[in-house]
């Protein structure tokens, strides 16, 4: 086994957007940081096979049904051709644009990259193999587990190429005839706007009695009804019972709700949740904690059990999102680097990147009324806002919560295009503890969508003049 | 002509609704100008409403038990012709006069110059920090900058700060550069000032703590790396279900994590009491001076005066060196229990001695002072009682012997006091100590003393012989256990046995911590000091 020349100040196990960020911010305050990946590029699941291929997909599939739209509207521009090799190399090309990127900003910052599967020899050293099965050893004075998750593998299914995660279903050659997509949360739904929109027929199976469970269900509802229209099936409160593989598809049964017992599909997406990397790293041999479904508990300052051993990420816990790791990132390297940083977030925004977008952050109206938490909503429905219906749209509405003492925001939701991009002023009044007139008297911009959140805290305060609304207060 | 007058409640500062505890006059009574009409009491004190005439009470119009406010009736007196005429020019009408006439101190320093010409900007008070690290120089020579615009980024261990230019103009020469240690009242830059009349804050801005990430050097992070740093302040654990409700922005809710400050105990002064980094800084300070911001036992206010009601005044800052020491000194005085042990040393042998040797030492280039034997004897006895050259554990819990002997000496200086201290003054004779002493007492003189050269002092002589006194009762230099003070000796009938000496007494006063020091101990102490500084020939004995 070949050791590294040198013990680094600090060793970051992963390269994911938690994983990179640990390790640039570190070595922006001085510290001497190993990168540790096993795969052949940097930036994990979200680069490579997560939130930026389905972004470049998902553009591809907005462009396609915009375009079918404005036919009604005196636009037409035929039947699309989709070349599905041509798609791909796009697609591959945007991620690879990033992840070279990265490459390039670890040697701009010194930062050592390791190729190869880490896993801990005990709390101060990392065996990592690579591909040609060579051992090195890392030693760390400090280490950043960032090992992140990986889809949920169902089990008792056949093994079969046709049946596929979220990695193998960015893949989109050659395109299936039907396609069912286990699980109705925002993995699935993303991507099967995009088969649907690219010509395959999509059946949705979800367990639940909503799409997208954990979000609010009026958020939900206009992104269900468009799927109505654009999917050959929705089965919801329904139990996929088994699959097997038949030579002209996958038979899939059901249980529950849907009139149907079973149905053959050309493929399926298994989309029902992701778990965390936590068992395979040997986290044991560094004496850190894992918990019984993989997960490493860390404190706000993100440390575990072992305090100079960080985690961040999917691994530490839900939400498993891109933005919460970086955020986590940067404290365990302020505190790695001897700063008092502490991960004081209050909110993190979530987003469904599917058409109409649905995103949310802070107070849920679900929340509020399973805790009991007192709150006040201004809506704005985007059938009274131009740009949105310029956009030849008016299903989406922005509602803001306000805590009903002092006004203040405590959270929003968002549907219709773009509310991704929305949400972050609702995030950042959440933050700044700004209050209904902090918003309603901040000039936004006409005719723009982030108006809409700027009329939901005048809906609040019932200075709204864009909509005739009974009198709330003076 | 005589003509009846209210008489009302004058500025009794900023209260209202004050008791009225007793009636001092009634109707038919005559008074004279400041005779008092009735006591107020407030929670602080009480105070007697003077009459601002002379005459005769027509009514009076307050009760005991009534609550009054400035301006509230309290008599009405019909006044002589005659005696208003008189008493008119000595009629102090100030009593009554609102606050606002008070004459406002001026601060001269603080005041930015609007007119055309080069100014200097300089450090501005930042705090209890000395030599902080200059880590940003933000302008060079010639740029143009605005009031408010950061000219430099100091970095102290508590947080980053720029300081702000308080002139607009251009920079026409640049004192510093980055590495360079300041402290307040250093030059930081000439500039050629542009500004037109147009008015500018009275008072220099503050410096501004850096909102974003301190960008301290990090500390090369160590195998076992503590838990958790300690936080700046005496704060204990962060009540963090209130810290996350605190109506606090994130940049300052990262500035309070690295300040250790727990944002539930801050009172925000911002729009709709937003906590700023004013308000975290002002905190940081308070706890740093021992104020009662926050949490802990407080001690009870020193009344607050507003002198300029009775007369003129002047007001001045204190120096740098009395905001250092004035808390310290506080802190030794509330911390420790102090008891002073008086005796009177016979140094009628000494001084002779010392008169002999003088002129020869003087040829040496050693002035030999007094001090220097009691410096010697001194350190003879902390030879005998190494227990008086010790200290407490910060805990309370154990006692540090020193096996080494600094001995600090209280210099007065222009600025203020300062504790020069001689290192291994045991390892020194006479004539080594009084060279010692006239070296740092120049230095101290000259505001040239290093850190070092005021550090580690294991006991301390407070010398004041030179001026006066009989005795007095010095303030420990806490963690030390003892300080002796030195008045002024003088020639005393002493009782041989047979009759009386003429003899040179020296009075000694030393105070200890009595949680260290017997009293026993410090009385044998002064004994024996009192027994080395009579034996000359000890003294003068040369160091093995």
């Amino acid at each position: 086994m070949a050791d590294t020349e040198t013990t680094f100040d600090l060793a970051v196990l992963g390269s994911g957007p938690g994983g990179y960020t640990a390790a640039f911010r570190a070595a922006d305050l001085g510290l001497n940081v190993a990168l540790i990946e096993r795969w052949p590029s940097l930036g994990g699941v979200c680069l490579n096979v997560g939130c930026i291929p389905s972004k470049a997909l998902l553009h591809a599939a907005k462009v396609i049904d915009e375009a079918e739209e404005m036919s009604a509207h005196g636009i037409s521009f035929g039947t699309p051709s989709i070349e599905t090799d041509k798609l791909n190399h796009w697609k591959q090309s945007v991620v690879n644009r990033l992840t070279g990127g990265l490459t390039q900003l670890a040697k701009q910052r010194k930062v050592t990259v390791i190729q190869g599967t880490g896993k801990f020899i005990d709390a101060h050293n990392l065996s990592v193999v690579d591909e040609s099965q060579t051992e090195t050893n890392v030693s760390f004075k400090q280490c950043v587990i960032a090992a992140g998750s990986e889809p949920v593998i169902l089990p008792g299914l056949p093994d079969d190429p046709r049946i596929v995660d979220s990695t193998g279903a960015l893949e989109i050659d050659p395109m299936p005839d039907s396609l069912l997509i286990v699980g109705g949360g925002i993995i699935g739904l993303e991507l099967g706007s995009v088969y649907a929109a690219l010509g395959s027929k999509v059946t949705v199976v979800e367990l639940t009695d909503q799409l997208m469970p954990g979000a609010d269900p009026d958020l939900v509802r206009p992104l269900t009804k468009r799927f109505k229209s654009r999917f050959a099936d929705i089965l919801l409160g329904t139990k996929v019972t088994g699959m097997t593989s038949e030579s002209d598809g996958i038979r899939v049964s059901f249980e529950g709700k849907a009139d149907i017992d079973s149905a053959l599909f050309d493929r399926v997406l298994v989309a029902v949740g992701r778990r965390p990397n936590g068992a395979a790293i040997a986290a044991d041999a560094a004496g850190v904690h894992i918990d019984e479904r993989g997960f490493v508990p860390v404190d706000k300052r993100m440390r575990t059990n072992v305090d100079h051993i960080f985690a961040i990420g999917d691994i530490v816990g839900q939400p498993m999102l891109a933005h919460k790791a970086t955020h986590e990132a940067k404290v365990a390297a302020e505190v790695a680097a001897g700063h008092k940083s502490v991960f004081d977030a209050r909110v993190i925004p979530s987003v469904a990147y599917t058409d109409p977008e649905i995103a949310w952050v802070g107070l849920t109206e679900l929340d509020a009324k399973r805790d009991g938490i007192a709150y006040e909503k201004g809506q704005f429905p985007w059938a009274a806002s131009g740009r949105s219906l310029a956009m030849a749209r008016d299903e989406g509405f922005t509602k803001v919560l306000f805590d009903p003492t002092d006004g203040r925001v405590l959270g929003g939701g968002i549907v219709g295009p773009n509310a991704g991009d929305l949400i972050a002023e609702v995030a950042f009044a959440v933050e700044m503890g700004a209050d209904a007139s902090d918003i309603g008297l901040t000039i936004h911009p006409h005719p723009t969508l982030s108006e809409t959140v700027a009329m939901a805290a005048e809906a609040f305060e019932g200075t709204l003049t864009d909509l005739y609304m009974p009198k709330r207060r003076a | 002509m005589a003509s009846e007058i209210e008489i009302r409640v004058p500025d009794i500062g900023d209260f209202s609704d004050v008791e009225v505890i007793e009636v001092l006059v009634a109707a038919g009574d005559t008074v004279a100008l400041d005779d008092g009409l009735v006591t107020l009491e407030t929670d602080k004190a009480s105070m007697e409403v003077p009459s601002t005439e002379a005459g005769e009470v027509v009514s009076v119009s307050v009760n005991v038990g009534d609550t009054i406010s400035e301006g509230d009736v309290v008599a009405i007196v019909r006044t002589a012709a005659e005696t208003v005429e008189e008493s008119e020019p000595t009629t102090e009408p100030e009593t009554s006069a609102p606050a606002e006439e008070a004459v406002a101190p001026v601060d001269e320093e603080s005041t930015p110059s609007t007119g055309v010409g080069v100014e200097t900007v300089v450090v501005p008070d930042i705090g209890d920090f000395d030599g902080v690290d200059v880590i940003e120089v933000s302008v060079s020579v010639g740029d143009e900058v605005a009031i408010d615009d950061a000219l430099i980024t100091l970095e102290t261990d508590k947080a980053s700060m720029d300081v702000p230019s308080t002139v607009a103009g251009t920079i026409t020469a640049l004192h510093v550069s980055v590495g360079d240690q300041v402290a307040e009242g250093a030059v930081i830059a000439e500039i050629q000032s542009t500004a037109t009349a147009e008015p500018v804050p009275a008072a220099a801005p503050p410096p501004k703590l850096a909102a974003a990430a301190p960008v301290s050097t990090p500390q090369p992070p160590v195998e076992s790396t503590p838990k958790t740093a300690a936080p700046a302040a005496k704060s204990s654990a962060v009540d963090e279900a209130g810290f996350s409700k605190a109506h606090a922005s994130p940049s300052i809710r990262k500035l309070a994590r690295e300040l250790g400050v727990d944002l539930v105990r801050v009172k925000g002064t911002g729009h709709k009491g937003r906590i700023i980094a004013e308000d975290l800084k002002r905190w940081v300070k308070d706890q740093l001076s021992g104020g009662s911001a926050g949490q802990g036992a407080s001690l009870p206010a020193v009344p607050t005066v507003d002198f300029a009601k009775f007369g003129e005044i002047t007001e001045t800052p204190l120096t740098r060196i009395q905001k250092i020491s004035g808390p310290r000194l506080q802190a030794s005085w509330i911390n420790l229990p102090h008891v002073t042990q008086h005796d009177l040393a016979d140094i009628t042998d000494m001084d002779a001695r010392r008169k002999a040797l003088k002129s020869t030492a003087a040829e040496r280039g050693i002035k030999l002072t007094p001090l220097a034997f009691i410096m010697r004897a001194v350190v003879q006895t902390l030879q005998t009682y190494p227990r008086m050259n010790s200290s407490l554990s910060a805990d309370g819990g154990s006692l540090i012997e020193k096996h080494y002997m600094n001995i600090g000496f209280a210099a007065d200086t222009e600025n203020g006091l300062v504790v020069p201290v001689i290192h291994d003054a045991d390892k020194m004779d006479v004539y080594e100590l009084a060279q010692a002493l006239a070296e740092l007492s120049a230095l101290a003189r000259d505001g040239k003393l290093k850190p070092q050269q005021m550090q580690g002092a294991t006991f301390t002589i407070s010398s004041l012989g030179g001026i006066g006194g009989t005795a007095f009762t010095p303030i420990v230099n806490a963690p030390e256990v003892g300080i002796l003070g030195v008045s002024k000796s003088s020639m005393q009938p002493i009782w041989d046995g047979e009759q009386f000496q003429p003899r040179l007494m020296l009075p000694l006063s030393l105070s200890y911590d009595h949680r260290v020091i017997d009293g026993a101990l410090a009385v044998r102490f002064t004994t024996q000091l009192a027994q080395c500084l009579a034996n000359v020939d000890g003294l003068m004995q040369a160091i093995p």
